[in-house]
């Protein structure tokens, strides 16, 4: 009997010490500093910056798909639809099952890489910010379409596509960077609205050419000495 | 035009094109191409872009007389027809409302619109009456690694042929002259042996210090989209903050400042020691020296210093390496012993290439000369260098740092073909320039800093800036905006737009733009490239090759400039080519320059074909064939392996200025932000500068995002916005800050200290105390 | 004042000649897809009669296979003539 216990003892300390060291591995972990050696940064450093390289793995195979025609014809139309307001979370299109979960996996296993969904015969949009797992926070069915008492709510309009500052030049970014740093996720794949679908996905350093207008420092346009 | 008519003929194209969609999956339509066809023909020349030292191709649209657009030259096979924000809106700048069209002088304390004619007359008498009444060396001309390879060649004939002084120098003193003095001491030639097709053969690519996604863009996609293809294929970013590029790289790792110098002869350590060094490149190859130690670091005014090579051997330097064992150097770099272990693993596998690319990182710094010997040494102890794939690349970061700067020889010391303290280069210039052997002067006078200490002593009393803009990109400007302010010295500047050199002069010469003048500029790789002129400048705005020739014939000198107007600048291309002759350096002829995009030097012309890799009797003419590598810019054919040891910064941390300092750019900006800024996109992305902290830094002073904190040195404080895991991430004790915003000068903090062997400056290391504003 | 839209088939391989030949037609205006073989045509005539014999040419184009007329405009005067004539 005793041996017993000491077995599942053993176990369950195995059990622990696995958690701690998967947990410090999502982490990155922190090297010690006792010997004056310098942390390299933690996952969360620079989440704009490296944004733009997600999905950079499938960039060739985007670009293939993109060449065969591969594509939802999905449009700005329904996005736009989909949202109060441009930036505002989408609504949840389709009948989850989940009534208990948050979100997490429940969404992830089809909204993090995307891909063909037989149930729903349409190809899922990409998430550009699969770090965030409590999808339900921000994401909510449309259980009705009757309001309760008439709004006079006008949808501002979204930014135009395509605005460029010369002719040929590419389009700048009109859009913030938070929660949507990484371009591919929208902007390349099946899933991707056609207006805003690019033929390059393989240029994964998007920024090099594409900057960010999106007026959120209330800048004057032109800048005076 | 936008009246029904047109609106419903859109509308129309458009349900059209949205009933196709539905019916053709994926199909496109061009958008662009209606626009084109809408607003008549435009015409596309080539040129090289007119920012960072790239060189890419790229294509202008011209249109009824205006550049309208930009798009990548395809042909060009540096960038294979793909641009960077800055450069597909580069000629935006142009427009700006406050372009300089007239020349304008100083009288009375307020600026007057005058002639050319008027303004060359005055600056001419000025320049003559001061040579006549303090000598031929209280005059002095700074150029820039942005003069086209004409402007550069006038400016060296006038001042040291044809008035018969060395001051002229050139803002690439504060760029590459470390590379420079690397190149010259470890390989006795300068520039790259390598070029950009080695990213399509490396495996590894290690970046010291350079944050190459923003800096060097166009390459560093070339290095993702190797990445993407081939297999095996790493990038290591090897930096003092989290950047971009540390976001894109298989790994990052971070170190102290001024600790490069240590992690690299650990490397070496490493190499030596685990017997991945190769003993038959190194006998046949390479030979040992030591120099100086304890150098000083150049805060003095009128600081000399001269190295002294003594050569060693193997087993003194293999001694000397002991000091620099990995678990020895962690607490000195802040890197661990696994991950220096690691990288010369890297290094030394005989079946890994790789490829070194450095820039400002290494440059910039007090030990500059040192750190760009010690990088070579890892390459000379593997013998990976030379080869497609396998080499050591120090990349310059303005677009004629190489054709101009370090070519045509615009500094003090320099002549087109060598240097001013040998005979024989004294004589072939003076062949060349048809002037008195006895003109040219024998001894250099002033480096960039150097030259502007002068003028705060009085000793310069005429000074003439063309394409750059010192009182931004000069170190302690706080010392060297007053000295330029003085009335002892008369200040002329050339520039398209006004700046803050410009504010403090005396005549300000308006300069024509890039393409609206011809000319060459060479990049990084040795390539060699020629546009025409697409449009006119505006007003009286003037190529600053043409200004030079102008004040020179008025000074007597015509004879010695017999070029014409419309064409100097192939006359003088043509005269300057005349150095360069021979195997090791033959510049490409101009009939090969305006039909390609562009040629690598050495060029052959039997062949019609550029040298890639020199020093490889494979890939190079110019070799002793009897050897597989001769580096023939030494005597003996041999590189020569440099014992360098760490040396601190001059200026570290401490109790009252407890932060490291690290200046440098962001994508959108190009150095001083004189034509960025006036590009709307590009200053709408990053209206202004900030200084980056680490958030437990800001955590613990209180500080919150975009708040303004000051940031105060010995020499000055400057005022900024507060930027915290945005752009960029520095380590904790260091701050960042780019230097693109003449409203926010933060080079008014930073330290004129410099390689005492390459006078560059080093704008990445100084102390700082933070505060809240 | 007919304005009409057709999203245009060339015949196999005639995309480009296609293009030629209804750039120099009189009232029409091409954009062409940039990787599918079809193109989107305007045509814009002043009169019904302008408009018949544009519909002529076309009909008369060999390198067209197929023109799917998508959406089409007219001014109220024309209207008003139509009505009248039936």
């Amino acid at each position: 009997m005793r041996q017993g216990y000491v077995i599942i003892g053993f176990w369950v300390v195995l059990l622990i010490a696995a958690g701690f060291i998967v947990k410090a591995s999502l982490m990155e972990e922190q090297v010690l500093n006792n010997r004056g050696i310098i942390e390299q940064h933690a996952t969360n450093a620079l989440p704009v910056e490296e944004g733009v390289f997600k999905l950079s793995h499938n960039a060739k195979e985007f670009l293939e798909l993109f060449k065969h025609g591969v594509t939802s014809n999905k449009n700005l139309v329904s996005y736009r639809e989909r949202r109060a307001f441009p930036g505002a979370p989408p609504t949840i299109p389709h009948p989850t099952e989940e009534a208990h979960s948050m979100g997490g996996n429940d969404c992830l296993q089809c909204h993090q890489n995307g891909g063909y969904v037989d149930k729903f015969k349409a190809y899922t949009p990409i998430t550009p910010h699969p770090e965030f797992i409590n999808c339900k926070q921000c994401h909510v069915p449309v259980k009705s379409t009757v309001a309760f008492k008439l709004n006079n709510w006008k949808k501002p309009m979204a930014p135009d596509t395509k605005q460029q500052a010369l002719l040929g030049s590419p389009p700048i970014i009109p859009h913030s960077l938070e929660m949507r740093s990484n371009c591919l996720a929208c902007h390349a794949g099946p899933s991707a609205p056609v207006e805003i679908k690019v033929s390059h996905p393989d240029r994964v350093n998007c920024r090099q050419c594409h900057a960010l207008n999106d007026n959120s420092k209330n800048t004057t346009k032109i800048w005076t000495r | 035009m936008m009246n029904r008519r047109n609106f419903l003929k859109k509308a129309a194209a458009a349900s059209a094109m949205a009933a196709a969609a539905t019916m053709i999956p994926g199909i496109l339509f061009a958008s662009d191409q209606v626009d084109e066809k809408l607003s008549g023909n435009i015409s596309w020349t080539k040129a090289p872009c007119r920012f960072c030292g790239v060189g890419c191709g790229i294509l202008v649209g011209t249109q009824n007389g205006k550049a309208v657009a930009v798009k990548g030259d395809p042909n060009s096979s540096v960038n294979k027809g793909l641009l960077c924000v800055k450069g597909y809106h580069q000629i935006m700048c142009t427009s700006s409302a406050d372009r300089l069209t007239k020349p304008l002088v100083k009288k009375n304390g307020k600026y007057v619109e005058t002639s050319m004619e008027e303004a060359l007359d005055f600056v001419a008498s000025k320049m003559k009456e001061t040579i006549e009444k303090h000598g031929k060396d209280s005059v002095a001309m700074y150029t820039s690694g942005q003069s086209t390879i004409p402007e550069g060649y006038v400016a060296s004939k006038f001042m040291k042929g044809a008035i018969g002084t060395n001051n002229l120098d050139c803002n690439a003193r504060l760029c590459m002259a470390s590379a420079v003095a690397g190149f010259l001491t470890t390989f006795g030639a300068d520039e790259p042996m390598g070029c950009y097709e080695d990213i399509e053969h490396a495996n590894v690519f290690v970046l010291w210090g350079n944050n190459m996604a923003e800096m060097h863009p166009v390459l560093f996609s070339r290095m993702l989209d190797n990445r993407l293809t081939r297999k095996n294929v790493k990038i290591i970013d090897l930096a003092t903050r989290t950047t971009r590029t540390s976001k894109a790289a298989d790994k990052s790792i971070l170190f102290t400042p001024q600790g490069d110098l240590a992690i690299a002869n650990a490397i070496c350590y490493e190499i030596i020691n685990s017997g991945w060094a190769n003993q038959s490149f190194i006998e046949k190859h390479t030979v040992f020296s030591k120099g100086k130690t304890n150098i000083g670091y150049g805060t003095e005014d009128k600081f000399a210093f001269k190295d002294q090579a003594e050569p060693i051997d193997f087993e003194q330097y293999k001694t000397f390496l002991e000091d620099y064992r990995p678990d020895k150097v962690e607490a000195l770099t802040g890197v661990s012993a696994k991950d220096i272990k690691y990288l010369a693993s890297l290094y030394g596998d005989p079946n890994l290439k790789v490829v070194s690319y450095w820039c400002m990182g290494m440059n910039q710094h007090t030990r500059g000369t040192w750190i760009n010997n010690l990088v070579y040494n890892i390459h000379l102890l593997t013998g990976k260098i030379s080869q497609p794939g396998n080499g050591p690349f120090s990349l310059t970061g303005q677009p004629s740092a190489c054709g101009t700067a370090r070519e045509v020889g615009t500094f003090t010391h320099k002549l087109p073909k060598g240097v001013v303290t040998n005979k024989e280069n004294r004589e072939l210039a003076a062949k060349i320039w048809k002037v008195p052997y006895e003109n040219i002067p024998d001894k250099p006078t002033y480096h960039a800093t150097e030259m502007f200490r002068a003028v705060d002593r009085g000793d310069i009393k005429f000074i003439w800036t063309q394409v750059t803009n010192p009182l931004v990109s000069l170190p302690k400007t706080s010392r060297y905006r007053p000295a330029m302010e003085k009335e002892s010295c008369f200040v002329v500047v050339s520039d398209v737009f006004p700046t803050p050199t410009s504010d403090v002069a005396d005549v300000i010469l308006p300069a024509a733009w890039h393409v609206e003048k011809s000319g060459m500029y060479g990049n990084s790789e040795r390539r060699t490239q020629y546009w025409d002129q697409m449009v006119e400048a505006p007003g009286e705005a003037m190529p600053d090759a043409w200004m030079t020739i102008e004040i020179a014939k008025r000074m007597g000198y015509g004879d010695l400039f017999p070029y014409s107007k419309e064409n100097h600048h192939e006359e003088i291309y043509n005269e300057y080519r005349q150095f360069h002759v021979g195997k090791k350096h033959n510049m490409a002829p101009l009939e090969v320059l305006k039909k390609e995009s562009g040629a690598i030097w050495p060029y052959i012309e039997e062949t019609g074909k550029s040298t890639q890799w020199r020093f490889n009797s494979k890939y190079d003419p110019a070799c002793n064939q009897e050897k597989e590598f001769d580096f023939y810019g030494k005597p003996n054919g041999k590189a020569i392996i440099w014992q360098r040891p760490y040396e601190p910064a001059p200026e570290m941390p401490d109790n009252e200025y407890p932060f490291w300092l690290n200046t440098g750019r962001v994508i959108e900006h190009w150095h001083t932000g004189s034509m960025t800024r006036r590009i709307p996109v590009l200053h709408q992305a990053v209206p202004n500068a900030y200084v980056e902290l680490h958030p437990d830094d800001a955590k613990q002073m209180g500080i919150r995002n975009k708040e303004n904190v000051k940031v105060i040195s010995r020499r000055g404080t400057t005022v900024l916005p507060a930027s915290i895991n945005e752009r960029g991430m520095p380590t904790k004790g260091q701050v960042f800050v780019p230097f693109f915003d003449e409203s926010m000068m933060i080079n008014d903090v930073t330290l004129d200290a410099f390689c005492p062997i390459s006078k560059e400056p080093d704008y990445k290391k100084c102390a700082v105390r933070i505060e809240k504003a | 004042m007919p304005i009409k839209s057709y999203i245009a088939f060339p015949q196999a391989n005639k995309k480009t000649q296609l293009i030629k030949v209804l750039e120099s037609t009189t009232h029409c205006e091409v954009t062409p897809s940039i990787n599918k073989d079809v193109l989107v045509l305007v045509t814009d005539t002043e009169n019904d009669q302008q408009e018949e014999e544009l519909q002529r040419v076309l009909d008369n184009i060999e390198e067209l296979e197929h023109l799917n007329l998508v959406s089409g405009f007219s001014d109220n005067a024309s209207i008003e003539k139509r009505k009248s004539n039936q």
